[in-house]
């Protein structure tokens, strides 16, 4: 192992007061064992850090080396006091100390090993107090709480003294005695003589990672007995001492790619087992030290995919007591887009590795069955045919034109064009639908629609991958009906429409048949269903500002507006739109939009409207 | 007991009473001596462990020199005028000198020396009702209205929470960097009757103490997707200058302390409200209440202990600050029932 020695805690403290004499006894240091005959040497450095304030050489404090008793070596008097707390603003002065630890006796001014433990001392402003002026819990105990941590794996040994040196010296007359409670069946025993509690045997952290004991205390003086009790904790730190295993022995996966071919998508995932635990923190150096790799020989398969690992915290129980254990993923991700073209199967391997295990298991194999199939670029087997009235306005949404399966792509990019035939006639126009999914047919030329020579009007559609280049066409019949109605002096939006009839005898940019249409809401408060103006209820407002909606602010500013919206109401995502209002919303373009009642008959504010924050 | 800490220009035990940062460093700058020991000094500390460093002679002799400079004891003050600046000449020097794993780090920031009391005055004079007698009352409602009867509270507030609850995309909920800012700005700017007693409302329903969880819009400025583990979010906030230092206030004045009544350092509740409040903002390590229960309070940063490995202790020990911190209950409790420590003189 790469060091040897440890301390079973983190930190340790004590008070030190005024005037106490050289040669007092504060604490005790332990140390555990990494393998069997190493000796502990314990070593104090130079300073003393006093939290933000400058720090100053230790002329006070000593530790004996082979036993880690910390002492003072020279009584603090008030001068020393006073010049330790300058610049220290706590009410209480605090002052650390590192303990440092080697399996060999220590050179000069060796502070930089790795392993060391801090001492709190706090300062006491006064002398030291009379033993009977001292509570049971400060005779017994210090503040800090006894929790400890033992490796698991190692050999066994003295972690704890549970008599406080200082007031043992300091109050000799007093009878103080320990015992440590639950601990029937542990691997912990407590001696008598030495107070010293010690592990007995070697522990593992997969059997059980956290023992909670009771140590007790008895103050007797003279009559007097007094009883404290305080947790007793021994937390066991992990190792890699456990390969990785399949859960239900699974090792195989199959990946399809079909119509999801996009780059980053996940093709399947496997689930490996560890009972060790693997910190999240720092991430990468856990990802470093469990790896996944794609076996392969074929540039082609390393290019183009990808292994992700995450791993997870899961929780074992393997007699009664939870341990935690890792629960790692290894997910077959495409590394860049598939062509529709390519159309290949073959079985892709993954080493997974537990770098930091020593044993033969450290590492196993994952299996993806991949499957590549092609996609087919073809409209479905017919002809496409819209009926369009002759008084529909610019930007009326006609119908969607779709390849095969066109809704399930990603990655997929499929562009449409309209081939006209005959020129003369050419009112429809088609837009891309958002990913390149589905083409939008709307009309782009309305005068074209009037003229009474158009009547049946032919075109074909070409949709093309844009990867591939593959590309397929299909025929378009636009016929026109209808007759004529009369102009009316009407704004160019419907959005203006503030009632049902001057909406509904109105005409605006997107209507389908000449007049806008009514949406009545039903609405109590702010509702997404509020009462409005559109050019057609099918896709205005629906929520989403559609690529033919964002041609012109007039065509649905109840989808599209980024504009102030005066009353009650909700926004849409991205801020566009009006996704709720109170009730009759109606829009100027480029302006503002506004919801209200109408009926004025109704109160001013019920009871919804007040609870508004 | 110990007594509540000195007051900054009085100077009982005789010593330097702190400049703040960015006025040392002026008085450094305008002394050719301690601004170049200075400048070695940071260029010492650049990527270095304080002993490696102190190894180096010039290194040690340029600290000598230093900490006999008002720059060695500078403290900032929270919401002053240039409290980045103030909080990066602070780290320049303290990062490599106290040890960047210590657990606990000291708050760059001055003592607070007001008391929760004077807060309670001042309520008193604007509000005319008096929450203690009304005990049907919303204390949280009261607190939203006497905020919007008062212009600066208002316009910030609203500020915030328009801020942290404009939806930017389908996939992206809101700006968390623009809410937090928002947020940072409010509890600044806006005296602490009035943020306090949004925060801190004491309540005995549940709709109360949803507006309470509320207050700080928690879907935009706290909850994320994934919850990282604790030590992690602590790194993260460890490498930004000021989420640092108001983690590091909020050690300082609410860390639980058994040599008190109050569990409180130095019995001030005011200082824990106001570093808890400071931690806000403070990026993603903001805290906030876990549920709307009435009574039982716990707060919490946006973490957990998954995942901590042999560093699960440690990580629970942070936590706990949080969630199981008595002094920070006691003075939630203390703000919401109107009552201070009464203090002998």
């Amino acid at each position: 192992a790469a060091f040897g020695l440890y301390f079973p805690r983190k930190e340790y403290s004590e008070n030190v007061y005024i005037d106490q004499p050289a040669g007092t006894p504060l604490l005790r240091i332990h140390a555990l064992r990494d393998s069997h005959g190493e000796v502990a040497h314990f070593h104090l450095c130079q300073n003393l850090i006093i939290s933000r304030a400058r720090s100053h050489e230790n002329h006070w404090f000593q530790i004996r080396e082979k036993s880690g008793l910390l002492y003072l070596s020279k009584s603090l008097d008030r001068e020393d006091f006073n010049m330790l707390s300058v610049g220290n603003w706590m009410p209480l002065s605090k002052v650390m100390l590192y303990v440092f630890l080697s399996s060999h006796p220590f050179q000069e001014k060796e502070c930089d090993s790795a392993m060391r433990t801090t001492v709190f001392l706090s300062l006491i402003n006064a002398t030291a107090p009379a033993c009977s002026s001292l509570t049971a819990r400060q005779l017994c105990f210090t503040e800090m709480d006894l929790s400890f941590h033992i490796k698991e794996n190692k050999p066994p040994g003295t972690f704890h003294q549970l008599q406080l040196p200082s007031v043992h010296h300091l109050c000799q007359n007093l009878s103080i005695s320990y015992k440590l409670l639950a601990a029937e069946g542990m691997p912990f025993r407590y001696n008598e003589n030495t107070t010293g509690v010690s592990v007995t045997q070697r522990l593992d952290r997969e059997e059980r990672e956290r023992y909670e004991l009771i140590a007790k205390c008895t103050v007797r003086e003279g009559f007097r007995e007094m009883q404290v009790e305080v947790p007793f904790l021994v937390n066991v730190l992990d190792e890699d001492d456990s390969p990785p295993f399949l859960p239900n022995g699974t090792d195989t996966a199959d990946a399809v790619v079909e119509f999801n071919r996009k780059e980053g998508t996940v093709l399947a995932t496997l689930t490996v087992y560890d009972a060790d635990t693997t910190p999240i923190y720092p991430l990468e150096s856990s990802r470093k030290k469990y790896t996944g790799t794609i076996i392969t020989d074929d540039p082609w398969i390393s290019e183009t995919f990808r292994v992700e690992h995450i791993f997870d915290e899961i929780h074992f129980s393997p007699n009664g007591s939870q341990v935690r254990g890792t629960q790692h993923e290894y997910k077959l991700v495409l590394n860049k887009s598939i062509s529709v073209t390519e159309h290949r199967s073959f079985q892709l391997d993954v080493l997974v590795n537990d770098t930091e295990f020593h044993g033969p298991e450290r590492s196993l194999m994952l299996h993806f069955n991949v499957s590549i199939l092609p996609v087919s670029i073809q409209f479905p087997n017919m002809t496409y045919q819209f009926t369009v009235n002759r008084n529909a306005e610019r930007f009326a949404q006609i119908g969607k034109i779709c390849v095969e399966n066109c809704m399930k792509f990603r990655g997929v990019n499929i562009t449409y064009k309209l081939l006209s035939l005959n020129v003369s006639c050419y009112p429809v126009s088609i837009l891309q639908g958002r990913e390149d999914k589905y083409g939008s047919l709307y009309v782009n030329d309305s005068s074209a629609l009037r003229r009474p020579e158009c009547k049946e009007i032919q075109y074909t559609i070409q949709a093309t991958d844009k990867q591939s280049r593959k590309h397929t066409k299909t025929l378009l019949t636009i016929v026109l009906e209808g007759t004529l109605l009369k102009e009316e002096d009407c704004p160019d939006s419907c959005a203006v429409g503030k009632h049902r009839a001057e909406c509904e005898e109105c005409g605006g940019l997107g209507v389908l048949t000449g007049r806008c249409q009514w949406r009545q809401g039903s609405g109590k408060g702010i509702t997404t269903n509020y009462s409005t103006c559109t050019p057609s209820i099918k896709t205005c407002p629906d929520g989403t500002c559609d690529v033919i909606e964002s041609r012109d602010p007039s065509i649905c500013p109840q989808d599209c507006t980024s504009g102030d919206i005066i009353g009650g109401h909700g926004k849409g995502t991205g801020n566009l739109g009006i996704k709720s209002g109170h009730g009759i919303c109606y829009c100027f373009p480029r302006q503002n939009c506004y919801c209200e009642k109408d009926d004025i008959k109704e109160q001013l504010c019920d009871e919804v409207c007040k609870t508004v924050i | 007991l110990a007594g509540p800490p000195s007051p900054p220009g009085q100077d009982p035990h005789g010593w330097r009473v702190p400049v703040d940062c960015v006025r040392a460093n002026e008085l450094c700058a305008a002394e050719p001596s301690c601004s170049s020991r200075y400048r070695t000094l940071r260029q010492c500390l650049a990527g270095r462990d304080r002993n490696t460093m102190l190894a180096n002679k010039e290194c040690q002799a340029a600290l000598e020199v230093l900490q006999e400079s008002p720059l060695y004891d500078c403290r900032c003050k929270r919401g002053m005028k240039k409290e980045l600046q103030c909080l990066q000449i602070y780290w320049s020097i303290h990062l490599g000198l106290t040890e960047g794993e210590e657990f606990y780090e000291a708050s760059p920031y001055e003592p607070v020396t007001s008391r929760l009391s004077d807060i309670f005055r001042l309520a008193s004079i604007f509000s005319g009702m008096d929450p203690a007698t009304n005990s049907k009352s919303n204390h949280c409602l009261d607190a939203a209205k006497a905020c919007n009867l008062n212009d600066n509270c208002k316009r910030l507030r609203s500020g915030y929470i328009s801020t942290c609850s404009k939806e930017i995309s389908a996939t992206e909920h809101c700006s968390r960097r623009k809410c937090h800012k928002a947020l940072r700005q409010f509890f600044d700017r806006v005296p602490s009757e009035y943020t306090y007693r949004l925060l801190f409302c004491s309540c005995k329903d549940q709709a109360c103490a949803e507006r309470r969880r509320q207050t700080i819009v928690p879907s935009c400025s706290y909850e994320d997707k994934e919850k990282p583990n604790c030590l992690d979010l602590r790194n993260t906030c460890r490498t930004d200058h000021l989420c640092r230092s108001r983690l590091a206030d909020f050690h300082t004045n609410c860390q639980a302390s058994f040599q008190t009544l109050t569990s409180c350092p130095g019995d001030n509740y005011q200082a824990c409200l106001g570093s808890y409040a400071g931690l806000i903002a403070g990026f993603d390590m903001t805290p906030n209440y876990i549920d709307a229960s009435p009574t039982s309070i716990t707060i919490s940063p946006w973490c957990s202990c998954r995942g901590s490995g042999n560093m699960e202790e440690e990580c629970e020990k942070f936590l706990r600050d949080f969630t199981e911190n008595p002094c920070l209950r006691n003075a939630i409790q203390a703000f919401g029932n109107g009552t201070d420590v009464n203090l002998s003189p």
